[in-house]
């Protein structure tokens, strides 16, 4: 069985990376931006501004268009739906709906509805949680607002601030939190599915996986009228979701069964189902632009179990390069780790890093990017590998990376042995009215030297190489840090330096350096 | 019994055509040719219900109980009627004397039917046959949205019976449906029909109250008033949740009865105005100085409630007497006289106290800390703080002030507004309508459960007072006793305000209708003190810091009797005082 938290870290993949975006924003501009952020709000919950943002960005077409207020009988609903439509007065654009703010007409109800979100939403940022269930009492009576897009609205904000609050509050039990779903599924009929979806994700949460297969399957052959047409988009995420649990279940079946090798036949036909399953599911919704990390992994890992190599590959392929998906550095990455487990030509492992480093200059993978750039060994590809370098270093989260600085150092090495110097100065170039500023003052080699010494002597190096002798203040700052190190009583020079970085060690040249 | 019942119903059936009807166990006619039922029901007529001579108390519970499934037929000013009979009881609960109820509040009330034309008339604006011509359009709430323009100038000749306000008789040939809403809510529905015969609203029964509350000189004010009915002790918000069972609120009912907000203060006032002039009242009784209404006795309450000492009052009594407004003519109310609107009896004793205030310590930025600064000197000779800091008074208060705002603000928020009865707007609507109700309430009780608390919060007592001074769980040590000391200069044998000047903004009138208030153009060029005097003033009332503003402006205008002039704005301009 797979371990909970393995299936936790899995879920904490999707809801940070895998806003599964379809890409039917485009094609059916009256899907609302909920529709696509699904599987988001239990990671967001707390960020209420969410909200506020969905507030002021969902179209009014979408409330406009769903308007009616009995969502028990669909065929009036939609006989309604049409005159609505064309009497409206709007354009079809997506115009921000109106933002529920404070204005001089407010009704004292909706003045207390909007007092008593901002309570609610000071309460969870300050994790009161017994507090804000105590407001979220009050805000219920919002859900029988007169106006539909209000009262929808209603619908979801309570949903959302519901299960925060339930699933952090000390006494909230499983029970009271499958009673609140349902009472919301029930409610709010046309969010059925993204709250079942969510539901599923809360018995994930805490670790009731069969009970998230059920509610899955239950949504899966949820039918309701037109509702559920309307809500195709989700029931295609359900699906997929349907089947990376199939997925999970596959590798738990894959973990015990290799445990004991003489594993029984019916485990294995049973793990061959589940692989089934999920390749069905997963195979529908890759075919569908959109961001799929969490699915495109499982798949990929199935595809190679079984070892379907070439699948594999054009299944990675197919989500990296495929125009109408989003551009999506994932995909790269999972392409290239892919191509290195097959231990393909560094060829080809080069030129997916390299779309990944136009895309991300300081993916973490760019050091080996560089590492590989370097060993092919060419002037053309020393100098990609520099600018990789230069465009790692632009970025402030490397500002304090060892080995980056390292890497740099050991450039600069190569190519003053190699006499092409000038590559360097060519990247320098635009960065030598910034640079000192942003790596090479006073205050940057102390908090450095505080970090470590050796990114303090590797910066040293490639700042003196870079902006000369003469006037670097940041060599020069050297003068005033070391001595005020016990160990250090000389006062190194520039050219000490120099000599201990072009050393094969850096400890034994600190060795020197602290016994002259 | 049936033979006389349906002695009375001659219409052939819609079914078969035969006139052959027979009642049901229900009270429900049935064709007896062809066993078609039809929603029409049998009426239960009461003659105590036609000849009900006490306006003030229709007691439904004299009739006998209907037979009805779905109610009575009822009009919509007998809804209103009921509330204010309901709101009537909450302020005799609260110590008003009785006569409010049964003689004052009664005899506006029926005159204003009469004035109406709803009642004790012969010519009543809604008479059944109106309705039936009206009624042809199916009942629903989209209808509301047409203006129905029932015809009202088709009056029919009623006999006398017919005058009272429930006078209408069984003979109609109404069909009721199955949910039937007022009678006459249809007229209200339309802006025009609502404007043109002066029609109730829910913010219209407190205008009757204060009406009456004044007639009567009652110690409650309007901004009492507005309050007692937001904290809920006066009955207001979903007051129709307590009708009698048998008045069934549906469809446009909702529109006229359901309350969203409470009206403001000066809404509330120009109701109060408006309907004084429709019911052609006289001048009102003269405001003595006894009358607790009088400035002088209403700023006694508001400076014990402002933490201020009782010495002010001498000084509060000496400017309202130089200004002129403690006369009785000036302060009786008379809906005819010339420029008059209702007073703000509340705002202008405020008013009053900051003048006063504005008079001693000047209030701008620098005097009054120069003078605390001279009393806490005082107090520290004296080793007591008997003598009056403005400075240890404004933090003191201003404290008080933010808590009290604070806890304002969260039961704001957690005010319950919804019905727990709600109304249909239609019939398709109605499971949806309960279903959410039964959502709300499940998911309450659920959250009560998990959180412990009590599904009904406690309520205060209404009282006089926000705010406590000098006891325990109060607000911080009373001023009450302290004396002036040094603010006040003995000089001649009379008492005068060591503060030499007074400032004021421009005293020019605007024109009445051009421009309303300068008073938030204005805000950031006025003192920092003042504003802030201003501010716990207004909360205290519920006002806006700009209608106290107003008030102020407009004493300092009696005060200083000038003939009007245009005057450049000159926001500071200081003046010595005599």
């Amino acid at each position: 069985m797979i371990t909970n938290g393995c299936m936790l870290k899995s879920f904490k993949v999707t809801e940070e990376k895998g806003n599964p975006l379809p890409p039917q924003r485009e094609k059916k501009p009256k899907t609302s931006p909920c529709v696509l952020r699904c599987g988001t709000a239990y990671g967001n919950l707390l960020a209420m501004d969410d909200i506020s943002a969905e507030w002021m960005t969902s179209p009014v077409r979408d409330c406009g268009s769903d308007n009616d207020v009995s969502n028990d009988d669909d065929d009036e609903d939609d006989e309604e739906e049409e005159p609505i439509r064309k009497r409206s007065k709007w354009p079809d654009l997506p115009i921000p709906a109106p933002w529920y703010g404070e204005t001089s007409k407010e009704t004292g109800f909706h003045r207390s509805s909007r007092l008593c979100l901002n309570q609610i939403r000071e309460c969870l940022l300050e994790h009161r949680w017994q507090e804000a269930a105590e407001y979220l009492i009050s805000y219920f009576q919002t859900l029988e607002e007169i106006s539909t897009p209000r009262q929808l609205l209603a619908t979801e904000i309570i949903f959302r601030l519901g299960s925060e609050i339930l699933h952090q509050h000390p006494n909230s039990k499983l029970e009271d939190v499958n009673h609140f779903f349902d009472l919301m599924k029930n409610t709010g009929v046309r969010g059925y599915l993204k709250i079942s979806l969510e539901h599923s994700f809360h018995l994930l949460l805490t670790g009731n996986f069969d009970d998230a297969v059920r509610q899955l399957t239950t949504a899966e052959s949820w039918r309701y009228g037109k509702q559920s047409a309307v809500q195709a988009d989700k029931m295609k995420l359900i699906h997929a979701y349907r089947g990376f649990l199939s997925y999970l279940s596959w590798i738990s079946k894959k973990g015990s069964s290799s445990e004991d090798d003489d594993g029984d036949v019916s485990a294995i036909q049973e793990m061959h189902t589940y692989f089934r399953q999920a390749c069905i599911s997963l195979q529908e919704i890759l075919k569908l632009p959109g961001v799929w990390d969490p699915f495109v992994v499982g798949y990929v890992n199935m595809l190679e179990f079984y070892n379907d190599h070439e699948g594999a590959l054009n299944v990675l392929k197919e989500y990296a390069y495929d125009s109408r998906f989003p551009p999506n550095p994932n995909a790269h990455v999972y392409l290239y780790r892919f191509l290195k487990r097959q231990g393909s030509t560094e060829k080809k492992q080069i030129r997916v890093l390299k779309i990944l480093g136009a895309l991300v200059p300081s993916h973490e993978l760019m050091l080996e990017l560089f590492s590989l750039l370097l060993e092919s060994g060419t002037e053309q590809s020393l100098k990609e590998a520099l600018d990789v370098l230069f465009n790692l270093l632009d970025d402030c989260s490397w500002k304090h990376s060892v080995a980056a600085w390292t890497c740099f150092r050991n450039m600069i090495k190569l190519l003053r042995r190699k006499k092409l110097k000038h590559l360097l100065e060519e990247g320098w170039e635009t960065r030598k009215d910034w640079w000192p500023a942003f790596h090479f003052r006073t205050y940057h080699a102390r908090a450095d030297f505080q970090l470590s010494r050796q990114l303090l002597l590797m910066k040293v190096v490639v700042a003196s190489t870079l902006v000369g002798n003469s006037k670097n203040a940041f060599s020069a700052c050297l003068g005033l840090i070391v001595p005020a190190n016990p160990l250090g009583r000389c006062f190194p020079t520039q050219s000490t330096f120099l000599l201990l970085g072009a050393g094969k060690e850096q400890k034994h040249g600190l060795g020197v350096l602290v016994n002259p | 019994m049936d033979e006389e019942l349906i002695g009375f119903f001659r219409e052939p059936c819609s079914q078969c055509s035969v006139v052959n009807w027979g009642v049901t166990e229900e009270g429900g006619y049935y064709c007896k040719s062809c066993h078609n039922v039809i929603e029409r029901t049998v009426e239960v007529t009461d003659p105590s219900c036609v000849t009900g001579s006490r306006v003030s108390a229709i007691s439904h519970g004299a009739k006998k109980p209907a037979k009805q499934k779905h109610g009575k037929d009822w009009m919509v000013c007998e809804g209103f009627q009921f509330i204010l009979k309901q709101q009537a009881e909450a302020l005799l609960a609260m110590g008003v004397r009785p006569e409010l109820k049964d003689d004052i509040l009664c005899n506006f009330w029926r005159g204003y039917l009469h004035k109406s034309q709803q009642a004790y008339t012969t010519k009543p604006l809604y008479s059944v046959t109106s309705q039936q011509e009206s009624d042809s359009c199916p009942e629903s709430l989209a209808a509301s949205e047409l203006s129905c323009l029932s015809k009202a100038e088709t009056e029919s000749d009623m006999d006398g019976a017919r005058s009272t306000i429930s006078g209408w008789s069984s003979d109609g040939g109404r069909l009721s449906s199955v949910c039937t809403e007022a009678l006459d809510s249809s007229l209200y529905c339309s802006a025009r029909e609502r404007r043109m015969h002066h029609l109730m609203t829910m913010p219209m029964t407190l205008a009757f109250l204060h009406l009456s509350l004044l007639w009567l000189q009652e110690a409650i004010t309007l901004a009492d008033l507005l309050r007692f009915t937001a904290e809920g002790h006066i009955p207001y918000i979903n007051a129709y949740q307590n009708f009698p069972e048998d008045m069934k609120l549906f469809g446009r009912d909702a529109l006229i009865f359901r309350v969203e907000s409470l009206p403001s203060y000066k809404m509330v006032q120009e109701e109060a105005h408006n309907l004084a002039i429709f019911l052609d009242l006289p001048r009102f009784p003269p405001l003595t100085s006894a009358c607790l209404l009088h400035p002088s006795l209403l700023c006694l309450r508001y400076l014990m409630e402002l933490n201020l000492p009782d010495e002010l009052h001498v000084w509060v009594c000496w400017v309202m007497q130089q200004a002129g407004v403690g006369k009785d003519t000036f302060l009786t109310y008379d809906p005819w006289a010339e420029k008059s609107g209702l007073l703000n009896y509340d705002i202008l004793a405020s008013a009053l106290i900051v003048v006063t205030l504005k008079l001693l310590f000047k209030l701008d930025d620098q005097q009054e800390w120069c003078l605390s600064n001279s009393a806490d000197d005082e107090n520290k000779q004296n080793q007591d703080s008997s003598i009056f800091c403005f400075r240890k008074w404004y933090k003191t208060v201003q404290g008080a002030l933010v808590v009290a705002k604070e806890a304002e603000e969260q039961a704001m928020a957690r005010k319950s507004w919804k019905s727990q009865k709600p109304v249909y707007p239609s019939m398709r609507n109605k499971s949806v309508v309960i279903k959410r109700r039964r959502v709300v309430e499940q998911l309450q009780a659920q959250f009560q459960k998990l959180t412990g608390s009590d599904p009904q919060p406690r309520q205060d007592s209404p009282s006089s007072f926000r705010l406590r001074w000098g006891e325990e769980d109060g607000g911080g040590p009373s001023y009450q006793g302290r004396r002036l000391g040094s603010a006040v200069k003995k000089r001649k044998g009379s008492a005068r305000p060591s503060n030499p000047t007074y400032w004021h903004t421009a005293l020019s009138s605007c024109k009445p209708r051009h421009c309303t208030d300068h008073f938030l153009e204005m805000e950031d060029s006025l003192p920092r003190s003042y504003v802030s005097v201003l501010g716990m003033v207004s909360f205290l009332l519920g006002v806006q810091e700009t209608h106290v503003h107003a008030e102020v402006c407009l004493l300092e205008r009696l005060l200083f009797k000038r003939p009007c002039q245009p005057r450049t704005k000159t926001s500071h301009g200081s003046r010595r005082k005599k």
